[in-house]
């Protein structure tokens, strides 16, 4: 009875109360920062005294915040396009593959995903230095994809295993090459699972700050980074008009996902 | 050791061009990636902790047997394990709730939990940076209802980075808790209140016992998540409440001392491991079933 909705009496009211306060605990921030970003106040006084677009001006007439969004625009789009290609290659050898080391393998190409970031932050700084891959683009491609990698073979991995081969094997009966078997008949049979690759590599790469933080050199550095080096000084309304961007773009990936998903069910 | 799977020789007879990749070979791209831009640069930073400034075991002396760092891990596991605590004490409920409610609410739930995960970190934190900060809003609303006469400290100290992570963690362990109550069988709870359990026992006796296993897994997740945690304590928490991830940065960045960074990361590292492999041992992937 406690699973049955018509029979949990007055724990039902507790229940869902808790889960109202809960909902609103994590919309709190979010439609807070949204809305400050429009308030004139310069120290964030709650209601705004009055209303402004002053704070997204100062974003967009600063050249530093286009270039660090352009840069970490950049890097997220050039990890995506490099994580789902190697995560398709890898998932492919994985979910296949009857070689030895399989399973430890496996576990090697998740780990990035568990260890703590800052570990990973400090040793590929370290070893940056040596190779002077700090502060350019490669660098920070490089690091990142270390982080989106195991993302996309673990999606793509999990549409693989949820894959008949056999119906690979009746396109090559057909005639289909191995090759077009793969590319017309698996990939779209797949395709959930690559978009899935492709959305969270690139939310990791934009998002990512800890390895940034450390990657970053005086001309060139990440949105999260100059967000972050801002924030330590003081907090400007421009972060909220930055943040509330963001948050929109969070948003629209949502829908984005919401709108793909429909239309690969039907 | 490498060897092609049975189908993939069967397809000898296609035309003799490039040969064909084995599915080991299809792996050695991100095995590269990974080798070169992984796992050597980790191994380089912990070797350092025994070789710099000289060869021995120095650093982990210095670094575990000084007050100051000592203060500094008790605090890690502390907000660690705070932000656990609060965190199932509230994910547990709404989990349940989530799991009895009709689909459309939950839906609405669930998207709004997919939202707060989805915003950038940054952005989450200077929100609260701003919510909690002493002319903030929260301290307005609670001297507005006369429950407090000046602004609390709510920023900067324990309290700003338990409220800030446990904002991060909450749909980390909702989510998974939510998966394991649904396959619970209503059947079960409904044979214990014919049985004549009320609905105290058969929460305490049946429902909880069942829910467990993604209580500790979820629990032991948050908690290994939040002790590697970097920027949310650095920009909520005050200095008294430094935690490992920020030391193992200041060694490095201000201090430039890679043989005590490198020590602080191993010990970060060997704490996260066991705890993950525990959670392998105890709560493997076929024991996440809530059975």
């Amino acid at each position: 009875m406690l699973l049955n909705l018509n029979r949990l009496g007055w724990w039902k009211l507790v229940l869902f109360g808790i889960t109202v306060l809960t909902t609103a605990f994590l919309l709190l921030p979010i439609l807070f920062i949204a809305a400050l970003s429009f308030g004139s106040s310069q120290w964030l006084i709650f209601p705004p005294p009055s209303w402004t677009l002053r704070w997204y001006q100062e974003l967009f007439a600063d050249p530093r915040w286009l270039a660090s969004a352009w840069t970490s625009f950049q890097i997220a789009i050039i990890v995506t396009v490099l994580s789902v290609l190697l995560g398709l290659a890898t998932s492919f050898g994985l979910t296949r593959g009857r070689f030895a080391f399989r399973e430890g393998l496996k576990a090697l190409f998740l780990t990035p995903m568990i260890l703590p970031v800052v570990v990973l932050a400090v040793a590929l700084y370290a070893f940056f230095l040596k190779i002077g891959l700090n502060g350019t683009l490669t660098g920070f491609v490089i690091s990142h994809l270390v982080l989106a990698l195991p993302f996309s073979i673990l999606s793509i991995g999990n549409a693989l295993e949820g894959f008949d081969k056999s119906i690979e094997d009746a396109a090559v009966l057909c005639g289909a090459s191995p090759l077009e078997a793969k590319v017309r008949v698996t990939l779209p049979a797949i395709s959930h699972g690559i978009f899935s690759a492709a959305i969270f590599s690139f939310l990791t790469s934009w998002d990512e700050v800890v390895v940034a933080i450390f990657m970053s050199s005086p001309t060139l550095q990440t949105l999260p980074v100059k967000v972050w080096a801002t924030l330590r000084q003081d907090l400007t309304p421009v972060v909220a008009a930055a943040s509330t961007l963001l948050i929109l773009l969070t948003v629209l990936l949502m829908v984005l996902v919401a709108v793909v998903r429909k239309g690969l069910k039907s | 050791m490498v060897s092609n799977t049975e189908t993939d020789s069967g397809r000898a007879y296609a035309p003799a061009r490039v040969r064909r990749l084995t599915d080991f070979e299809l792996t050695l791209p991100a095995l590269v990636l990974l080798v070169l831009f992984f796992v050597v640069p980790v191994v380089i930073l912990l070797m350092r902790s025994v070789t710099e400034p000289v060869p021995g075991l120095g650093n982990y002396v210095e670094l575990l047997g000084s007050s100051t760092y000592l203060r500094i891990f008790t605090n890690t596991f502390l907000v660690s394990g705070l932000v656990t605590v609060v965190s199932l004490l509230i994910g547990f409920p709404v989990a349940w709730a989530l799991a009895v409610m009709p689909g459309r609410a939950a839906s609405i739930v669930f998207a709004i939990l997919l939202l707060s995960m989805w915003t950038n970190l940054l952005a989450r934190t200077y929100a609260w940076m701003v919510l909690l900060q002493r002319t903030g809003v929260i301290n307005k609303v609670l001297i507005g209802l006369g429950l407090i006469d000046k602004p609390l400290p709510l920023v900067n100290n324990l309290t700003g980075v338990t409220i800030g992570m446990t904002y991060i963690m909450l749909p980390f362990i909702i989510l998974p808790l939510y998966g394991v109550i649904k396959k619970i069988d209503p059947a079960i709870l409904q044979a214990a209140a014919l049985c004549g359990a009320n609905r105290w026992q058969s929460l305490v006796r049946v429902l909880l016992p069942l829910a467990m296993p993604g209580m500790a897994a979820g629990a032991l997740m948050v908690f290994v998540m939040s002790l590697g945690y970097f920027v949310t304590p650095a920009l909520l928490g005050g200095t008294a409440n430094m935690m490992l991830a920020e030391l193992i940065a200041q060694f490095v960045q201000s201090l430039v001392n890679w043989g005590m960074g490198g020590a602080a990361a191993l010990v970060l590292l060997v704490v996260t491991l066991a705890l993950y492999a525990v959670q392998l041992r105890f709560f493997g992937t076929d024991r996440m079933g809530g059975r």
